[in-house]
């Protein structure tokens, strides 16, 4: 086939440029208008390295010779934009003389589009990293709401079922002379005050089984059995309570303000659900409830009241005292007793 | 407002021919293409990308303080904003963009003008 009839197919060939060039000196043979677009047109006797000075000659030599083919990309300077061109040179299999065909694809759009969509998920990688944190904190926020297993539930169902727990436990603890500090002190001394304690009280809590329900003002109210029941939560509660006795009196003995409570537990049934569609909050009703709010009064400052009906529970673990029978408004007449560290949690700190 | 144009007009990929498009033409543009001349590409299509995907109040916001260290070496003048404007505009009606949402678009890139033409403050 002449050179002629070559240049005349590929003059059709358009948008891709091509050019012929000999394959023992890479001199310019042909080519087509394209390529004299990009690299301008090469002059008679021009070697690929003058039109092409980006392109290493032994590169090409040594890939021809290994695969028969070079691949590169070159860029161009046409007018303001930068031309983005794919070159692959590959040689004729004209036994005789030995040509090569140097191919130029213009790949400018899909570099441009390329970079456009790095741009764009780079943009959606962030926003979805922003998200997946905005999450992690509403989930937080909502975990210290309700428990876990009730966020689960509101999660997937959108609404969370009122749940009877028929055997709970509850602890409920309150200051002595709370009114009275937050009249006499800065607002902000009060809360952070509560915070403090608070804080450490949610640890015991969590350590020893039970969950913090909410606080009303300086008062603290966690339960055990419920939402996951226990067949533990009489001891979790106690438990709690002689260890919320204990931190205070620890905090008293190296903070500025000193702290007294009174502790009630109570036993017996209880529902838990979210209250409210627009500002949920998870609470607790029943008569555990209502019974540890009555018994918290019966406390002295640092003791813990609970409702005889716990004794056989409590009695290996701790030490009971009896404080006979007591008229409980809309309990009425009930035993109660109260409730110490055992032996073994006097021993183990060395105080009580 | 402008926070659905991004969505309504198709998100990314009826947004990616406008970014396209639009870069062109600024490329082309005989009164501005010049500023872009040197720029390195795929730093320039980021650029515009992000930028318009900003105005349609697409997954970005671009600060003014941004706006202003991109440009703050160029000396842009109010007609350079001016045909930056215009060759937006043309672009989004183009592509379809009812007048309406094109003066939507405009007035958000107008409240850029300062921004983007503040020199020298770095």
């Amino acid at each position: 086939m002449s050179i002629t009839a070559i240049n005349q197919q590929l003059l059709r060939a358009i948008g891709v440029g091509i050019a012929v060039v000999r394959g023992d000196d890479l001199q310019f043979l042909f080519s087509n208008g394209p390529f004299a677009e990009w690299f301008g047109k090469p002059e008679a006797g021009a070697s690929l390295q003058e039109v092409l000075p980006d392109i290493d000659v032994d590169d090409v030599r040594s890939a021809m010779e290994q695969t028969g083919r070079f691949n590169g990309e070159i860029s161009v300077k046409l007018k303001r934009r930068t031309l983005v061109i794919a070159l692959s040179i590959s040689s004729t299999d004209a036994e005789a003389s030995d040509l090569l065909v140097v191919e130029c694809q213009n790949i400018t759009r899909i570099r441009e589009l390329e970079s456009m969509i790095d741009s764009y998920s780079s943009m959606v990688e962030r926003n979805t990293r922003e998200l997946e944190r905005e999450k992690e904190r509403v989930e937080r926020l909502l975990l210290n709401l309700m428990p876990r297993t009730v966020y689960e539930e509101f999660k997937t169902f959108g609404v969370v079922t009122p749940q009877l727990y028929e055997s709970v436990s509850v602890v409920m603890l309150d200051f002595v002379n709370f009114t009275k500090f937050a009249a006499n002190h800065d607002p902000t001394v009060t809360l952070g005050e509560l915070n403090d304690i608070f804080t450490a009280f949610d640890r015991i809590a969590e350590q020893f089984g039970c969950e913090r329900i909410k606080t009303i003002g300086d008062a603290y109210l966690a339960v055990a059995g419920m939402p996951e029941p226990s067949p533990d939560h009489m001891r979790a509660v106690a438990n709690c309570a002689v260890r919320f006795i204990r931190y205070l009196e620890r905090r008293n003995q190296s903070h500025q303000y000193k702290w007294e409570a009174r502790i009630g537990l109570g036993t017996g049934s209880a529902v838990g659900s979210v209250v409210g569609i627009q500002k949920y909050v998870y609470d607790v009703f029943g008569s555990a409830v209502n019974l540890a709010a009555r018994l918290q009064a019966f406390a002295n400052p640092m003791c813990v009241v609970a409702p005889d009906s716990m004794k056989e529970f409590l009695v290996e673990e701790f030490h009971l005292d009896d404080l006979g029978k007591q008229e409980v408004r809309s309990f009425g007449e009930m035993r109660l007793m109260r409730v110490n560290p055992g032996i073994e949690l006097s021993r183990m700190t060395g105080r009580f | 407002m402008s926070k659905a144009l991004f969505d309504k007009y198709g998100g990314f990929k009826s947004i990616s021919r406008i970014v396209m498009d639009f870069y062109d033409k600024v490329l082309d543009s005989d009164r501005i293409g010049d500023f872009f001349d040197g720029i390195d590409m795929p730093k320039l299509i980021d650029h515009q990308t992000k930028f318009i995907s900003a105005l349609l109040g697409g997954p970005v916001s671009y600060s003014d303080e941004r706006l202003r260290r991109a440009h703050a070496s160029l000396d842009l003048t109010h007609e350079d904003f001016d045909e930056i404007r215009l060759l937006l505009s043309e672009t989004l009606s183009e592509h379809g963009f009812s007048p309406q949402d094109i003066d939507k678009v405009m007035i958000e890139i107008e409240a850029r003008r300062t921004s983007i033409l503040a020199t020298g403050m770095s």
